[in-house]
């Protein structure tokens, strides 16, 4: 693989004034719900807010990378979201594993022996897998005491798949709707896996608690949910920062070669299928990121999270929010899930139509799937295509 | 621009919220966590309906200290995670005074966090696996010990099945459950190859292998009978091949934990007729109150509509919840809770349900047999049988105990003498 | 004289006897009505279980009351109820919302009363079995056909050695042939299990051999149940079935824990015990003068119990080399619970005759659901695979065609209450409406989006999740009826193994004449011809005057139409809901790419590997059906990366790239 031509970053910067605006905004954004949240003074916000803030953020950061894979590269890969939910399982293991060691070395800390090492795995092992009839510690729970390896694991894993399915199908020339079906089933198979019981993620249960931190219990959530929204928040500038500068540069024009005609790039005598899977295993780690910093924010995860029908979703906000650009990605991101929880939260209000009366919860669904088709056939640049219009307008 | 807007617009919506519930007790709120979209609706919808009539009746006979009751309706969609992130929006935001919630146990367990660290209080109404006591909840669906292990022995004793095969969905309640029931057959002397497992997944419609393979275990010349966890959906193909394939209940009974009045009514029940299930409920039951409760019910949501075991557990949880408030004087958590130990309720089926320091009811084990108009034969009752959290029949859980009055703990250790968790590890 | 005399006073005396013998029965019946017979088992018979049912049938008949069996039968079919104020039963039958109450004996109506004012009485399946077993004698003869099968079938679910003498003599009397074979059979699997001499039991058990029916090989596998038994030698006074060998036939442990069951050895110590044992001699915050805190290791533990030991405090605990010992002191066996080994020998023999045809069954078995399962794949992924392979668009709310024909059956059943007569209008409704929306999709959306087929993808996405809602809010979440008419409803059955439901089958016909008329209409039609030129190159076909969009828009609603007599065939086996769509989605891209696109021939084969090969991942692991979908989706990755084209890769352009 050929090294991107790196332009001083000031240059890179003042090339690239939406990134400029998109880092201000963010920050000003990030500040204001600082300010407004219930952990911090203004209790205008509440925690479940912040929290729920915080999750839009890393969505965000998932369709960034989406984005990147999809508008830039061409690829439409419907397997992101289950990069983002190994991402969670991964950190998700260290922080049910430490906080259940702490219950139970709190519990035998009392008895008239003090318990050997064993004593105190088993424990652990019956408490986190008792639920699914097990007492014992599979083997992919090995590094699960420590914080470090699980969050290197958050990188490695899936990047590792990415990196394997990647070499695998893009060896293979499989591209098109063929490569969108084959990420799906591959989704479809580790959600299917995860959601077997006997295989060392507890099954549909998942892992659960996952809000309260270990070693942070004795700070309150708004605290935390803020702590984790200021996380989101950079994590999400620095991924958007670090995609924008991926693609302005000479790597940028490759991939959106190979999205345009791959054949005619690859007759130019670049490797097309290391250029994919270099794009391919980025975007899955920085997904696997977003889902590690999404997952304690929710509280629970578990194969739900994976199926194959929440990476279409991811699609479909990109496509929303306008492809190719990757503010598009973010608008998309943050409206379609935003107005979701209002519409399904009953915060829409009720349209009586004297005859019948729309109730949004029913409602919502079939709106968004109209209104999806509308985008695709009437706004094919999304969103994000609007709002260029006016910016070149004005 | 525009995501600003509409977060700010989201902002002012919820800071509105928040400003004047502080300001007095009245009105008394109740939150309903129930699934209104999404797989679960389907039964979970009928329970949030349940709530609003009983709040309904309640408020016609006055309220409730002196307060009329309010329902906070909120939709967790069926979407595991959001269980959390609405009841924690029901105890912060909306400030309800307790919270009727929840099918799964994914969805409860979801939930449990935020119940604990808010001090909130919540009623969950179905049939689970046990294995859990938290401060903050009380459980008015059966344990174990009052649905599966019953219908075990009915099993043993009544129908004389020395096979069995657990037929379950993959998901914690089959799963447990069935563990649960694999010791405590294997402590009945049934062997190990006389029982067979198999687990599906959710909305599984390919039976013909697995009732073939079932049938095919009478040829070790035993009783054989089936014991089905099979959930929602899943179970119309399962009992449409038990039909095609002719598997008559005389020779293969089959009773099922999570079939009731309303999964039938998707079915043709004719060729089903003395399959069994369990529940602690049964609309057919013939009492004064039952036949009460089920015109009241169809005068609220149509006449189709039929009555089942959740909610009769929610008409218990909730009634026991008004009188402990009235003995409390006050909707405090902690106060209520202390009031709700042995607070007694009449059944529907007759008897009285009573409310253990474990937080688990005692209710009578019912057994009812199909019949061809999608109703239930009760051939079985038996008396009141109080909620085992932790069950006797897994050795782990064999010396765990739940007191909440005494002991002050959900998981108390008798063999060491210790208290292993106040708050649940979820 | 004295002798003609004596020999009448005898005969008289003969007749009297006969008169009474004949006659007590009548006058039983002047004497004692039935209801305080029945008094005397109230409580029995009131709460009925079956395992105190017995003795009260056997009480209740040997009274050999001529009302007797009557009772029994209306018992068994819950017409007896009891009255609680004075505890006496009747039958009684409904009379406009109440119950009239009959006398038992008198069959007089007495009163009508209220549901709640009596129990009515329901002797549960376990002391039905029972009540059937025990009133066997009495139905074999009856008139009625139906009721001598019934009492055959009671001898089939209950069977004991008192059923022999009746039923072989019914045999004779028997007029229905098909009856009369299932009596023979019943006979001699009744004496296989409990004839009265050696002999004829092993001319019964020979005459099983090779037999595949469960009940036979049922009646066999009892004879030859086993229990495992140890000792320390092997006893010569069982009927010894194999010695089991420690290390292949079960483990070391498991050997110890039946020594221990058996009392022939004491328990190992666990981990917990040791500790309990430990804490029970806390000193002075020290162990046999080993500090509390170091005792953190299991190796600390044991040199505390060492010093206990030494100390002679504690017992002394049994080392892994005495397990061992103890184990390979003692012998472990299993023997049959049937003492006579001619018998048992003859039984094993019979059953070994019947394992190979037995597997061969299986496996016709195997065969049949996987050609099921192929057959409905097939069915969902055709149309899928026209749409595909003609015009290279996914379509996302393929699924939801499948939906919509199934609630279109729904719909018509509920106007039309008969099954058949509904069904016939069905198929071809499902087909219209969803060729209908096929259409209207393609000329809506589909027509705007031909260059972009990734954008197909997710605009009919949209529409699949706005109709999969618009399905939920018109019919609600719950599973909704569709039934099969009787004569789809049973099964086709050779024998107890290979057994296929008849509504299977029909899908799998089903299949085939879709699989026909497709290859008909593509190959031997001016449609086909058209369809064909407009995959192999649309713009040389619309330049031959082909109208693409014409046969564009026919070809998707064909598609979509089958898609809808897929839903239909779909919802007759399983379940009619708004998400069923979604179950086929994945697994019908699968097909099709697998398969090969744009080829029929290769949606067949498609389906049939994945089919086949579901089937035989099951077969491994019958236990977890998940486990078997997941290998069997790995395995379809897999295979793409090897053959991105499918089985039947198509020539030229059309594939898409």
């Amino acid at each position: 693989m050929r090294k991107p031509d790196i332009t001083p970053r000031r240059s890179f910067l003042a090339e690239n004034p939406s990134v400029m605006w998109f880092l201000g905004l963010l920050g000003l954004f990030t500040l204001g719900v600082t300010v407004l949240a219930e952990g911090f003074g203004m209790a205008l916000l509440s925690t479940s807010m912040v929290k729920i803030l915080g999750m839009t953020l890393c969505l965000c950061l998932i369709a960034v990378a989406m984005d990147v894979v999809w508008g830039y590269c061409g690829i439409l890969s419907l397997g992101h979201f289950a990069f983002f939910g190994l991402g969670g399982y991964a950190i998700g293991m260290w922080l049910m594993y430490a906080r259940t060691e702490g219950i139970v070395v709190d519990s035998l800390a009392n008895a008239p022996i003090p318990p050997t090492q064993e004593e105190i795995n088993d424990a652990i092992a019956t408490q986190i897998f008792g639920v699914v009839g097990s007492n014992e510690l599979p083997l992919s729970w090995a590094f699960a005491d420590s914080l470090f390896i699980q969050l290197l694991l958050v990188v490695l894993v899936p990047g590792l798949l990415a990196l394997v399915f990647g070499w695998l199908a893009f060896r293979s020339r499989v591209t098109g709707v063929y490569l969108s079906i084959l990420t799906q089933a591959m989704t479809l198979a580790l959600s299917l896996y995860l959601f077997q019981n006997d295989t060392g993620l507890r099954g549909n249960n998942g892992l659960s608690g996952l809000q309260n931190i270990p070693g942070l219990l004795h700070l309150p959530q708004s605290t935390i949910a803020l702590w984790f929204f200021w996380a989101s928040a950079a994590a999400l500038g620095l991924g958007y920062l670090f995609f924008a500068w991926l693609i302005s540069g000479k790597f940028g024009s490759v991939i959106r070669g190979i999205r345009d005609n791959e054949n005619r790039v690859r007759f130019l005598g670049y490797h097309v299928e290391s250029y994919k899977l270099v794009i391919f295993t980025l975007t899955a780690i920085v997904s696997g990121l977003a889902g590690a910093l999404y997952y304690p924010q929710a509280g629970i995860i578990n194969p739900a999270e994976i199926a194959p029908i929440a990476s279409i979703y991811l699609a479909v906000w990109v496509a929303i929010g306008g492809r190719g650009r990757l503010y598009g990605a973010v608008i998309g991101a943050a409206v379609v899930s935003l107005a979701s929880s209002w519409f399904t939260g009953g915060g829409a209000p009720d349209i009586d139509l004297g005859f019948y009366t729309i109730n949004w919860t029913d409602w919502w669904l079939v709106l968004l799937g109209l209104g999806f088709v509308a985008v695709t056939l009437f706004f094919p640049r999304g969103i994000g295509g609007l709002f260029d219009m006016l910016v070149r307008k004005s | 621009m525009k995501t600003k807007t509409l977060m700010a617009s989201l902002a002012t919506t919820t800071a509105l919220f928040t400003a004047p519930a502080l300001a007095q007790d009245c009105p008394v709120k109740v939150g309903v966590l129930h699934s209104l979209s999404g797989t679960m609706a389907i039964s979970e919808t009928t329970l949030k309906d349940t709530v609003l009539m009983l709040v309904e009746q309640q408020n016609a006979k006055g309220g409730l200290l002196g307060c009329e009751i309010e329902a906070v309706v909120v939709d967790p969609a069926s979407d595991w995670p959001l269980f959390a992130e609405k009841a924690r929006e029901l105890l912060t935001v909306s400030e309800v005074d307790v919270i009727f919630g929840s099918w799964t146990s994914v969805s409860r367990k979801s939930a449990l966090p935020v119940l604990e660290e808010l001090n909130g209080l919540m009623f969950y109404p179905v049939q689970y696996e046990g294995e859990e006591s938290s401060k903050n909840v009380f459980y008015t669906g059966a344990a174990p010990n009052q649905q599966a292990i019953p219908a075990v022995d009915y099993f043993l004793e009544e129908l004389g099945v020395e096979s069995f095969a657990l037929l379950g969905t993959d998901y914690v309640y089959p799963r447990t459950t069935n563990n649960i029931l694999d010791a405590y057959l294997k402590s009945k002397g049934i062997a190990d190859e006389d029982i067979f497992v198999n687990y599906t997944p959710f909305g599984h419609s390919d039976w013909a292998t697995i009732v073939s393979d079932v049938v095919a275990l009478g040829a070790s010349g035993k009783q054989v009978g089936v014991i089905s966890t099979i959930n929602g959906d899943a179970n119309v193909g399962f009992y449409k091949e038990l039909a095609a394939q002719g598997v008559d209940a005389a020779d293969i009974p089959v009773v099922a934990f999570s079939v009731g009045e309303e999964e039938l009514s998707g079915l043709d029940t004719a060729p089903l007729v003395g399959h069994l299930a369990a529940w602690n409920y049964f609309q057919s039951a013939d009492t004064e109150i039952n036949a009460e409760f089920v015109e009241a019910w169809k005068a609220y949501a149509g006449d189709e509509r039929v009555t089942n075991d959740p909610m009769e557990a929610h008409y218990i949880g909730f009634n026991m919840w008004v009188n402990a408030v009235t003995e409390a004087g006050t909707t405090d958590v902690d106060a209520v809770r202390e009031a709700m130990w042995g607070q007694e309720y009449p059944n529907l089926t007759g008897g009285t349900a009573v409310m253990n320091a474990n937080h688990h009811l005692s209710k009578p084990v019912l057994i009812g047999e199909i019949r061809d108009d999608g109703q239930f034969d009760i051939i079985s009752q038996t008396a009141e049988v109080p909620g085992d959290a932790w069950t006797d029949h897994l050795p782990e859980s064999a010396p765990l105990k739940s007191d909440w009055k005494e002991l002050g703990c959900g998981m108390y250790n008798t063999e060491t003498g210790t208290c292993v968790q106040m708050t649940s590890n979820y | 004289m004295r002798f003609t005399a004596l020999l009448a006073r005898a005969v008289a005396l003969l007749i009297i006897v006969a008169c009474a013998l004949v006659l007590r029965p009548d006058e039983a019946r002047a004497q004692a009505t039935l209801q305080p017979l029945l008094q005397e088992h109230q409580a029995d018979l009131a709460k009925p279980s079956r395992q105190t049912i017995g003795p009260v049938i056997a009480d209740l008949l040997a009274s050999d009351h001529s009302g007797m069996a009557d009772f029994l039968r209306k018992w068994e079919a819950r017409e007896v109820y009891l009255r609680p104020e004075d505890g006496l039963f009747f039958y009684a039958e409904e009379a406009g919302g109440s119950l009239r109450l009959i006398d038992i004996d008198s069959g007089a109506a007495v009163a009508e009363v209220g549901s709640r004012d009596v129990d009515q009485i329901r002797p549960n399946a376990g002391v039905r079995r029972e009540l059937a077993a025990a009133l066997v004698p009495y139905e074999l003869n009856a008139p009625d056909p139906a009721r001598r099968a019934e009492a055959l079938e009671a001898i089939t679910r209950s069977a004991d050695a008192s059923q022999i003498a009746p039923l072989a003599g019914s045999i004779e009397s028997e007029t229905d042939p098909t009856l009369k074979t299932r009596k023979e059979r019943l006979l001699t699997l009744l004496v296989a299990q409990f004839g009265a001499t050696k002999s004829e039991r092993l001319d019964a058990i020979a005459g099983l051999g090779g037999d595949t029916s469960i009940e036979a090989r049922s009646v066999l596998n009892q004879l030859t149940a086993t229990r495992d038994g140890v000792a320390e030698t092997l006893p010569d006074d069982i009927n010894l079935a194999r010695v089991l060998e420690v290390g292949t036939d079960l483990t070391e442990a498991e050997a110890h824990d039946r020594l221990v069951a058996a009392d022939l050895a004491p328990p190992r110590q666990t981990a917990t015990d040791l500790r309990d044992v430990l804490a029970q001699h806390i000193v002075d915050g020290s162990v046999g003068g080993v500090p509390l805190h170091q005792l953190d290791t299991t190796a600390a533990r044991a040199r505390a119990y060492e010093a206990l030991e030494q100390a002679g405090t504690v017992p002394p605990r049994a080392a892994p080399d005495e397990v061992a010992q103890a184990v390979a002191a003692h012998a472990f066996y299993a023997e049959y619970l049937q003492p006579d080994p001619q018998i048992t020998q003859a039984a094993e023999d019979a059953l070994a005759a019947t394992s190979r045809t037995l597997g061969l069954y299986q496996t016709a078995d195997l065969v049949l659901d996987g050609l099921s399962l192929a057959s409905i794949f097939f069915l969902a992924a055709i149309g899928l695979a026209i749409t595909f392979g003609v015009m290279g668009v996914i379509n996302m709310a393929h699924g939801e065609f499948i939906m919509m024909g199934a609630y279109t059956g729904y719909v018509v059943q509920l106007f039309i209450p008969d099954y058949t007569v509904s069904l016939l209008i069905a198929l071809p409704l499902a087909f219209a409406v969803t060729f209908g929306a096929g259409v209207a999709m393609e000329r809506l959306v589909i027509r705007h989006l031909y260059t972009r087929p990734l954008e197909t993808l997710l605009a009919t996405f949209g529409i699949s999740i706005a109709l999969q809602q618009l399905a939920k809010n018109i019919f609600g979440t719950q599973a909704r009826p569709l039934t099969a008419p009787d004569w789809l409803g049973g099964a086709i059955t050779l024998n107890d193994i290979v057994s296929i439901s008849t509504i299977r089958v029909a899908i799998f016909v089903l299949a085939l004449i879709f699989l026909a008329l497709l290859l008909y209409i593509l190959k031997r039609t001016r449609l086909g011809l058209e369809v064909r030129a407009v995959t192999q190159n649309p713009g040389m076909a619309a330049s031959m005057g082909i109208n693409p969009d014409r046969i564009n828009m026919l070809t998707f609603g064909l598609g979509s139409g089958i898609a809808g007599i897929a839903g239909v065939a779909i919802g007759l086996y399983a379940q009619v809901t708004s998400e069923m769509g979604a179950n086929y989605i994945v697994q019908s891209f699968m097909t099709v790419v697998v398969g090969g696109v744009g080829n029929v021939w290769g949606t067949l084969a498609g389906a049939s590997l994945i089919g086949f090969l579901q089937k035989g991942i099951e077969w491994f692991n019958p236990s977890n059906t998940l486990a078997a979908q997941t290998y069997m989706v790995l395995f379809v990755i897999l295979f793409i990366q090897f053959r991105p084209k499918g089985i039947v890769a198509l020539k030229g352009r059309a594939a898409g790239d």
